[in-house]
């Protein structure tokens, strides 16, 4: 080893640290959201229509795991997706994502229908606000990627 | 970081520092959420107030608010999001500092000082 690389090799950095920007892949759809608001609405029905009380404790934890999902893919949409100049088109926005995201919160701690079917109105609310600013043609690969 | 830090760049960081340094240096420190070694520069120390969202918050006694220089406009040309820094995740407590950076020195032809946000 000459010298040159043996002092090289000596004042090289041993940590190496990060000064990222997030990458997005671009791909939204409120669906993932109502996929999983759907689990939650089929849940209590599930539950409603069974005594088994572990049945019913495992209702209970998947509909804590899909509402989860619920919020995570609706946060994604609102911080990720939407722009500050899309409140021109949807000026109740903000207003839209905190009544929805207040919503999954109900639906965790409930197991009344009415509290699903209000959650997939507001995720309904969300999917048209994605579509009147763009998104439905923006944000989907058109066609499957060959 | 660019252009005041580029890939590659090889810093000399004091890991002695006991408090936050003042605005407009350069550290780093562990990041909140992802728990990563990160670096960023101070825009505001302990006390200070820095608009977040539509308002503002008062940082605490032992918080800094750590920025990328890159602005939202330039990551994106480049074809990234948004730079991931305290508009992200916030302020930043004491305990996740790990020093300053003082000077770099590597490459050879970049020795020296790091330069100002918008040098």
């Amino acid at each position: 080893m000459s010298i040159r690389s043996a002092t090289l090799r000596f004042l090289e950095p041993r940590t190496t640290v990060q000064a990222h920007c997030d990458l997005p892949c671009g791909i939204y759809d409120p669906e993932q959201a109502r996929i999983e608001a759907e689990s939650c609405y089929r849940v209590i029905e599930k539950y409603a229509a069974n005594e088994d009380s572990t049945f019913r404790t495992r209702a209970i934890a998947i509909k804590e795991e899909r509402a989860e999902l619920v919020k995570h893919h609706l946060d994604v949409l609102w911080h990720d997706y939407f722009k500050p100049e899309h409140l021109e088109k949807v000026p109740n926005l903000h207003d839209l994502f905190w009544q929805a995201n207040k919503q999954v919160s109900k639906v965790k701690a409930s197991t009344d229908l009415a509290d699903a079917k209000r959650l997939l109105e507001l995720i309904d609310e969300v999917d048209a606000a994605w579509k009147i600013t763009g998104g439905e043609a923006k944000t989907r690969v058109a066609g499957r990627p060959s | 970081m660019v252009p005041a830090i580029e890939p590659g760049d090889w810093l000399v960081v004091n890991p002695l520092a006991s408090s936050w340094p003042r605005r407009g240096a350069v550290v780093v420190f562990h990041e909140p959420i992802s728990d990563a070694l990160a670096i960023k520069r101070v825009e505001a120390g302990p006390g200070e107030r820095v608009r977040f969202a539509d308002g503002y918050l008062t940082l605490a006694p032992d918080e800094a608010w750590l920025v990328a220089d890159a602005p939202a406009a330039a990551t994106a040309a480049a074809g990234f999001g948004p730079p991931i820094d305290s508009t992200r995740f916030g302020p930043v407590s004491r305990d996740r500092l790990v020093g300053r950076v003082l000077f770099r020195y590597g490459p050879l032809r970049r020795f020296g000082r790091i330069a100002g946000a918008h040098a």
